[in-house]
This record gives structure tokens, sequence and C-alpha cells, in this order.
């Protein structure tokens, strides 16, 4: 527990240097926050559109996609705030050889590399994704929210975080075997449409065999689909949430493990 | 017979010049393309990863028209719809310019730009024969991983244009490289007032992915916006070519519309010169 507290305490002081930082650029962080803003409106009017062509997709309604839309906003937040950028760095670090220094300190490997710095303007995301989502249950009648299902959605979104993050930090670590892999940020991207869309549209479709692979061998899918099912629809089979709460256990070791030996194979550029 | 040599003299020295000229832009087309092939794999690599958005694109779209129970949403058949959105990533090949707004301001906020300036070398020139040349190193390399997309996608395209049809998407895609290519120097440009131009450099992008109809056509938008949005440029660099390929644009209206392209791409590359000319007057060189 000693141990915990130290870390946060030194994760406290790494955030605050982040943020003095972030406030010397003060223009360039409004900016920054600016074209978040503008990316979550056309995200939001382009399902604007699609509604306003339909009802329904896979039996998601307009507002229960926009809770999905926001819930889904706020976990990239959370994981762009935290970890992105400082995983996005790790390819660069690994090409120059500046990454000794890194190993040499004190500190969890992991710990360091991931979460040193953290990017404050992202935390707005994280507040606006969780301004669509109270708006999305605002507008719905159908939705109604008890004691539990807060709990069980508090439960699932944290794992929904860390599952996306041992994701991330995977693809990280593969930056040991591809030195050259600067574009994590576009890997990322694109491993991440995986989340960005509700699990039913593979259903009932030539790729339904691409959707079981990705809820059950990697369960990429269930990470926004499972809370945001938990808060505004019945979940359509219980297995799912107990899935994604032994899943993140399973892949937050796994990558641990994995992140660890390709810090085994890491070649000091020097040599 | 005098003027007459003098004339014969100068039109030679004239061909030898831009034999010279055209060798230069050559050698440097021919560099860069030998630069772009070395990360061959990457290229493909990166390619393969693409297929994933466009899968789950293609599966929302159809979950949408399954949900409207509508056979067309706004002229647009599902397998229109799919074709569309697989061939607007043609078009953002072509017109799609990473990295040269932000080049172009790197050079001038680090004075770089003397470089252009103490040679016989006109910097959009070099710039542009510099892209040609990554951009068909790309064709290259991602024509394997396209292919089999469109291989695989092949049932969502009932039938190929026909010759006029063709001939008219081809040029529309080469027109959308230059609008797509002037109008991200002009952003460049900008780097002469502004000291940092990433920041609207992200901001104009994030704008484009939603207005030149990279997201969907732009006649899923509600009138006014779906006609306003064709009066703009960007249309050009995603939304035309694909329609023509489709054949929504016919007759007059294609001719009006590569015109209008052909008009676009002028009147950006003369603004980004011009912004070049007024721009260097302000321009001080800094650095070593």
């Amino acid at each position: 527990m000693t141990r915990f507290f130290r870390y946060l305490k030194l994760w406290l002081v790494l955030a605050r240097f982040a943020l003095l930082h972030e406030m010397a650029f003060r223009s360039n962080f409004l900016l920054k926050v600016f074209v978040e803003v503008l990316w979550l409106t056309i995200l939001l009017l382009f399902y604007d559109v699609i509604y306003s062509k339909t009802d329904t997709i896979q039996g998601w309604d307009r507002h229960q996609y926009q809770f999905f839309v926001g819930c889904y906003f706020a976990v990239e937040g959370i994981i762009e705030t935290l970890f992105l950028e400082n995983c996005h760095d790790f390819s660069h670090q690994v090409r120059t050889g500046n990454l000794d220094t890194m190993l040499l300190q004190p500190i969890d490997e992991q710990f360091l590399i991931t979460m040193r710095r953290v990017d404050w303007s992202t935390v707005p995301n994280v507040l606006m994704g969780a301004g669509v989502m109270i708006f999305a249950v605002g507008n719905a009648s159908t939705i109604q929210i008890g004691t539990t299902q807060g709990v069980l959605f508090l439960v699932s979104f944290v794992c929904a975080v860390l599952l996306a993050y041992s994701f991330l930090l995977m693809l990280t670590s593969s930056a040991v075997w591809m030195v050259r892999n600067q574009s994590l940020m576009e890997l990322w991207w694109l491993f991440s449409s995986l989340m960005r869309y509700p699990r039913e549209i593979f259903q009932n479709s030539w790729a339904w065999p691409i959707g079981r692979i990705f809820t059950w061998v990697l369960p990429v899918m269930l990470t926004i689909s499972v809370p945001a099912e938990i808060m505004v629809r019945p979940l359509s089979r219980w297995e799912y949430a107990v899935w994604l709460v032994i899943a993140t256990v399973m892949m937050l070791t796994l990558s641990r493990r994995f992140f660890r030996r390709a810090l085994r194979r890491y070649r000091s550029a020097s040599s | 017979m005098k003027a007459n040599m003098g004339t014969s003299a100068s039109f030679s020295s004239l061909a030898q010049r831009l034999s010279w000229s055209i060798r230069k832009y050559f050698n440097i087309f021919r560099i860069a393309l030998v630069e772009r092939l070395a990360y061959r794999s990457d290229f493909i690599l990166s390619s393969a990863l693409r297929l994933l958005p466009m899968l789950t694109t293609i599966l929302l779209w159809t979950s949408v028209y399954i949900g409207s129970g509508r056979g067309e949403l706004s002229g647009f058949r599902l397998a229109e719809m799919i074709a569309y959105l697989l061939l607007v990533h043609i078009s953002r090949m072509f017109s799609s310019m990473p990295g040269l707004a932000s080049g172009i301001a790197l050079d001038i906020r680090e004075g770089n730009l003397k470089k252009y300036l103490l040679q016989p070398l006109d910097m959009l020139t070099y710039l542009l024969v510099y892209r040609m040349a990554h951009k068909i190193a790309y064709f290259v390399t991602s024509f394997v991983p396209y292919a089999i997309l469109f291989f695989l996608c092949r049932g969502y395209f009932d039938h190929l244009p026909d010759l006029t049809t063709g001939t008219a998407y081809l040029v529309s895609l080469l027109l959308a490289f230059f609008v797509g290519f002037y109008f991200e120097a002009c952003i460049g440009m900008v780097g002469f007032w502004l000291l940092e131009v990433t920041s609207l450099l992200y901001i104009v992008n994030t704008l484009n992915y939603f207005v030149s109809g990279h997201m969907f056509p732009l006649d899923l938008l509600p009138e006014p916006w779906a006609e306003l949005l064709k009066w703009l440029p960007f249309q050009y660099m995603a939304y035309f070519p694909a329609a023509v390929f489709l054949g929504k644009v016919q007759g007059e209206a294609l001719g009006r519309g590569l015109l209008a392209e052909a008009g676009w791409a002028i009147a950006l590359a003369v603004t980004a010169r011009g912004l070049f000319r007024i721009g260097l007057r302000r321009y001080s060189a800094y650095g070593g």
C-alpha cells in the first residue's frame, strides 16, 4: 500500500509539472481543446445525419447511440490524457536509444514509460463525453437508472479503460521489434475503430466470425459496448459483463508480460 | 542574317535551359522515389491495418440500411454507398498531402527557405515534383492491399464506368491532386505570419474530413448545406471524384464540375504563389 501511495505521489508531482508546462503555452492549449470540441461535434453531426435516415442501428436508437458515443469519447479521453502521448514517444526512445536513461531509474518501467506525462489538453474530452452521456440519458424516456446499474456501469467503465490501456501497451511494446514504428497514434486509431461501434453490427453478417474473434479472443469490442449496454439497454447476455472483468485482469497481466519481454529484447541504439 | 542567328542561338540556349530544368526536376523525382520505396514493408503494413475501419464502416452502413427499411438513402443504394466510401479513399490518396503544410511552415520558421532562394530552384515546383514521386511510390506500394480490398468488395460495384465517365474520373483525380497540393501549400504559407501552423492544420483537417464528403456523401446532408458545400473547393478532395465514378454527375454537370475543379486548382495555385511572394517580403531568414 505504501508503494501505491509513493507512486500516486510521484504521479501527482509529474501531473502538476505537465500542467505548468501546458499553461506556459495557453493559446496552444486552448486550440487543442477547440480541435477536440470540433471533432466531437462532427461525430455527433455524423450520427445525427444517420439517424435522420433511420430510427435504429441494430437495435440502438438515437439516444442509446448518443450514450455509446459519449462513453467512447470519455474512455478515449482518459486513454489520451494518461497514456497515449507517452506510448507514442516510446518508439522514438527505442530508435534513438534514449530508453536507456528511463531503464536506469529506480522505478517501475511500465509506470515511467506509459504514465510519466499527463496530456491535460484532452481532459475536457472526458467531461464532454460525460456531458453527452448525461444529455442522452436525460433525453431518452426509456432509460431508467437504478443504483445497482450505476455501480455496475462504473465498474465496467473502469474495466473498459484498463482493457483499452492493455491493448495500447501491447501495440506500444511491438515498437521494440519493429524499430520504425512511427505512427503509433495512427495504429491506435485504426485499432480502436473496433471500439467505436456497437458489437451488434457484426451480427447476422458475413463478418460474424471476425466479430466473435474480437469479442472472445481479443475482446476489444466489449470495451465500450458493455458499459454502454449496462446503462441504456438491457444487456443481451450477462456473460459479456463477466467476460469483460475477467478479460481485463487477463489482458493487464498479459500485456505487462509482453511489455517486459519487449524490454528484454531492447538493445540500446548504439550497439 | 545576324538577327536570325541571334534568334536561333537564343532558341538553342532556351532549349538547353529547358532540358536542364527538366533533368533537374527529373532527378529530384527519381531520388524521392527511391527514398520512398525503401520503406515499402512499413507501407504495406499500415495499408493492411487500414482494412479494419473499412470493415466497420461497411458493417455500420449495412446496419443503417437494414434499420431504415429503405433501399435508397438520398439517391444512394447500399452498394453505391459502400462503393462511395471505398472510392473516397482513392480520392484521398490523390488529394491528401501529409506533412506538406507543416514542412513549409517549418522551413519558414527555421530559416531554411534560403536553400530555395539561393539556388535556381522554385520552391513550389520542387515540392510539387517531390510530392508527385511520393504519391507514385505510395500508389505502387499500396496497390496490392488496395487491389485485394477492391477485389473482396467487387460485389458493391454493379458496373464499371463507361469510357467517358472513366476518363472524367481520372481527370478529376489528377485535379484533386493539384487542389489538395495547393490548398495545403496555402496553409503552409500562413507560416509567414503565424509561428505555429500545426494547430490550424489540425482544425482544417478535422473540418475537411467532414466537408469534403470523406465521412459520407454530401447529398445526405439537408439543404441548403449539401448545395453550399458543393460550392466550396473541399468536395473535390473526396466527394467529387467518387461521385463521378458512380455516375452521379453526368452530362453538362460533369463538364461544369471538372471546369470548376480546374478553376479551384488554378485559383489555389495563384493564391499559394501570391502568399509566397508577399510572405518573402516579411521573411528574415532566421537560423544558420
